[in-house]
């Protein structure tokens, strides 16, 4: 077996360093998330983009736009039912997420396109075509543009929103930003590794890293490392295990993570057991 | 044009009127303590965990409802001894636990050469059940409503005031339990049948629809009943007349009652005149 086979076929290198790039801005937005608690909102919006990036393709425009647009929608329509009724937030989200995918269920069974139900489920890394990837490479580059920018804010605005809104910050743009961050990511991350699994990579890396540091900055840089190193790792793994490259590359910070929630120096499972004995 | 509205009726769809119409009843019903409980997410969980446990029963050769099951289960424990055990949230905690268990079902199932439809799983093949297949879905079903019959008061109270539920002596903990054995019991019934991403709205929009529309626990579970059963067999029906994907129909069918729901509700509708009085 040769270590260095996977480097010699294009598919291969282009399926790491993209993975290694959403898993970048993945890993580094779920700082943000694991703060906010909105795992269950990444889930969402990583489902509801589907009907978007259905009718997008149908339409023959960028699948980024359609599937932002009914990324926004769904959170729009979350927010608004959440307000107007009694029903708890997290069964709103799961309503909405749900009739979202169901839609985009309906209209690829009704109009096949390209995009298909296995490359919603799967990811489709490995046959990327060459616009998606530049779609992909923009949507990453802006939203660590943003990140990198705003994240005092941002970080503000998760941790303590009233805080935030006396000290006079925009509070309700910086929910708009953050989903839209939110929504932009997960369409990105579909492409590598489905609608699934998207939700791990916007959790997984934020909560090995609140393992691991106290400092939300350091959290963020662990969090952006963890996620283009497994990004990277697991689709080179996944030529020599022979499997789907999204579910390898999500076993990898599975298995990460245990052993952060074991090992960590001050926060595992080990040091926690020994400060209380 | 009469023949092809007639074409649902037929006897091979007929099975997936019973079984879907059975299945709707029974996650309505959970539906209603998981809405009270907010455990929304814990459905979504549950019904992503599964997919290892159906892997590797299948690998074994024990029938995939054990392994389904097994593997929901451990979903629950894990994510609840993690959240006790850790600093992290209980929402960060269930994200990570599932994605985890389906990543490795998935690369496990990619591993595998097996029969067994990654679709199916996901998406549910209802128009095209084994007679096994209803039986122990309808096995399950029936169990399940039976369990939740006879034990719906002190399963309410845990939902709904799980302090109260401590004070009068029901044990939290066993009903706990027994309500995620419920669900996931539940989960693997349904999912042979229609699918993950079917169970998971099933498992929240009737709770939801229900309770916009009353304040009575017993009215609820009726509402919630009907109301899925109903826009269950409407969407299997739109589904094979329109040639399109059941599951969507059935999801989209009781979103658009959730939706008529909020938009009429005699309390917090957004159409009543006279929501100002009452609310």
């Amino acid at each position: 077996m040769n270590w260095l086979t996977p480097f010699q076929y294009d598919f291969l290198l282009t399926a790491m360093w993209t993975s290694a790039l959403i898993g970048c801005v993945c890993g580094l937005l779920s700082g943000f998330v694991t703060l906010k608690g909105w795992s269950l909102m990444g889930d969402a919006l990583s489902h509801a983009v589907v009907p978007g990036v259905t009718l997008a393709y149908l339409a023959g425009w960028p699948f980024s736009v359609g599937a932002f647009a009914s990324g926004l929608l769904a959170a729009g329509a979350m927010a608004f039912v959440k307000v107007k009724t009694p029903v708890r937030e997290d069964a709103v989200i799961g309503i909405v997420f749900t009739a979202f995918f169901a839609l985009g269920l309906l209209l690829i069974s009704i109009f096949p396109t390209r995009m298909n139900l296995k490359i919603i489920v799967f990811g489709n890394i490995l046959g990327i075509a060459v616009e998606d990837i530049l779609q992909l490479a923009i949507i990453s580059v802006v939203c660590l543009t943003v990140i990198v920018l705003k994240w005092r804010d941002l970080m503000l605005f998760c941790f303590d929103s009233n805080h935030a809104r006396a000290l006079g910050l925009p509070v309700m743009w910086l929910h708009v930003l953050l989903l839209m961050l939110l929504s932009a990511t997960a369409v990105a991350a579909l492409q590598a590794v489905g609608a699934c699994l998207v939700v791990a990579m916007l959790v997984i890396p934020g909560a090995t890293a609140y393992l691991l540091t106290d400092r939300f900055g350091w959290m963020l840089i662990i969090g952006a490392l963890f996620g283009t190193l497994t990004g990277f790792i697991g689709a080179y793994a996944s030529y020599f295990i022979d499997g789907q490259t999204g579910g390898c590359i999500v076993t990898l910070q599975a298995a990460l993570f245990v052993i952060a929630l074991v090992f960590a120096p001050k926060h595992g499972l080990i040091a926690t057991r020994r400060a209380r004995a | 044009m009469m023949e092809h509205l007639h074409t649902p009726f037929q006897s091979e769809f007929l099975a997936a009127f019973c079984v879907g119409g059975l299945v709707a009843a029974v996650c309505a019903v959970l539906s209603c303590f998981l809405v009270l409980r907010g455990w929304s997410l814990m459905g979504d969980a549950i019904s992503h965990a599964v997919l290892p446990g159906i892997v590797l029963a299948y690998i074994a050769g024990i029938p995939l409802s054990l392994g389904a099951f097994g593997s929901g289960m451990l979903c629950a424990v894990a994510t609840g001894w993690i959240k006790e055990n850790s600093r992290i949230k209980e929402d960060t905690v269930m994200g990570v636990v599932f994605t985890g268990l389906f990543a490795f079902g998935l690369v496990l199932f990619s591993r595998t050469a097996s029969d067994l439809h990654l679709d199916h799983i996901l998406f549910g093949n209802i128009l095209g059940l084994t007679p096994e297949r209803i039986i122990e879905t309808t096995a399950i079903s029936i169990a399940v409503l039976a369990v939740v019959a006879v034990l719906r008061r002190d399963l309410l109270l845990v939902c709904f005031d799980p302090s109260h539920a401590r004070a009068i002596g029901l044990r939290l903990r066993g009903l706990t339990y027994l309500l995620l054995v419920l669900l996931s019991l539940t989960i693997v019934a349904a999912m042979q049948a229609v699918g993950v991403i079917l169970v998971i709205a099933a498992l929240i929009t009737p709770g939801a629809t229900a309770l916009l529309l009353t304040k009575r626990f017993d009215r609820m579970l009726l509402i919630a009943l009907c109301s899925s059963v109903l826009s269950t067999w409407l969407g299997i029906y739109i589904s094979v007349i329109s040639n399109a994907s059941p599951a969507g129909c059935i999801v989209l069918t009781q979103t658009l009652v959730f939706v008529v729901a909020l938009l009429f509700a005699p309390s917090c509708g957004l159409l009543r005149r006279n929501r100002q009085v009452t609310s």
